[in-house]
């Protein structure tokens, strides 16, 4: 299961995103340290893809002639659900806080 | 990914009672299979042995199907004149394979992967409990 571990290494890229240190070097002119959040996310669904066409191969090969497993096919198709649940928990609450800082009175 | 680890684990639990499965059916299956010779052998009863092996990929140890091996024991005899297996004594060898014995494989067999099914509800359920962390 890749997607856990790249909702985790989302976290601490947004760690490294959020990090009050790499904000002022990069407002200082500094060549950006951290990796920007659309990378981040492109990495992250890049991931749930892989899970997902497995899975799809695993249920069109039972499909075409019961040449896969049914537990290959259950524990795969598990899996990408659990990814993408994953992938869109971590969205939620990342867009959760962007709109809690464009809220922000200034 | 530990749970990862754990579904995958499970999930071979469930392929080995598959194959276990399968084994037993053929028991059931050919339980009056007998020889097509006269006083040959007829189908002799199949064991399905586990082992315990390593997975390189989950670094965990996985069960398998192991070899499968044939039950020694005696076959019946039946007193049968006009079977086409018939003996010179009248004697027809039939497979060595009680349906008792089988049907309580078939449940043991049956069990375990239920329990194995639920190893893997748990866990899943346990990602979710984690999952809706970030929900609340």
């Amino acid at each position: 299961m890749t997607t856990p571990s790249a909702a985790a290494g989302a976290y601490s890229a947004l760690a490294r995103l959020a990090d009050p240190s790499a904000a002022l070097a990069k407002a200082a002119g500094d060549s950006d340290s951290g990796p920007s959040f659309g990378a981040m996310l492109k990495e992250a669904i890049g991931s749930v893809l892989e899970t997902g066409r497995k899975s799809d191969a695993q249920t069109h090969a039972m499909a075409a002639g019961g040449k896969s497993n049914i537990v290959d096919v259950v524990t795969a198709v598990s899996e990408t659900e659990v990814a993408v649940e994953a992938l869109v928990s971590v969205r939620d609450k990342v867009i959760a806080a962007y709109e809690e800082i464009m809220r922000m009175p200034i | 990914m530990d749970f990862a680890k754990s579904i995958a684990i499970a999930a071979s639990g469930l392929r080995a009672q598959a194959g276990r499965m399968r084994i037993i059916s053929e028991n059931i299956a050919n339980s009056d299979s007998t020889a097509q010779t006269p006083g040959g052998d007829p189908f002799r009863r199949k064991i399905a042995t586990f082992t315990s092996q390593i997975d390189r990929a989950l670094d965990a140890r996985t069960v398998a199907l192991g070899p499968v091996r044939t039950d020694p024991s005696d076959f019946i005899t039946k007193y049968e004149p006009g079977h086409p297996a018939a003996d010179a004594n009248g004697n027809v060898k039939r497979p060595n394979i009680n349906p008792l014995v089988e049907m309580n494989d078939m449940r043991e067999a049956q069990r375990s992967y239920e329990a194995n099914v639920n190893v893997i509800g748990a866990t899943r359920r346990m990602i979710q409990r984690t999952l809706d962390i970030l929900k609340a």
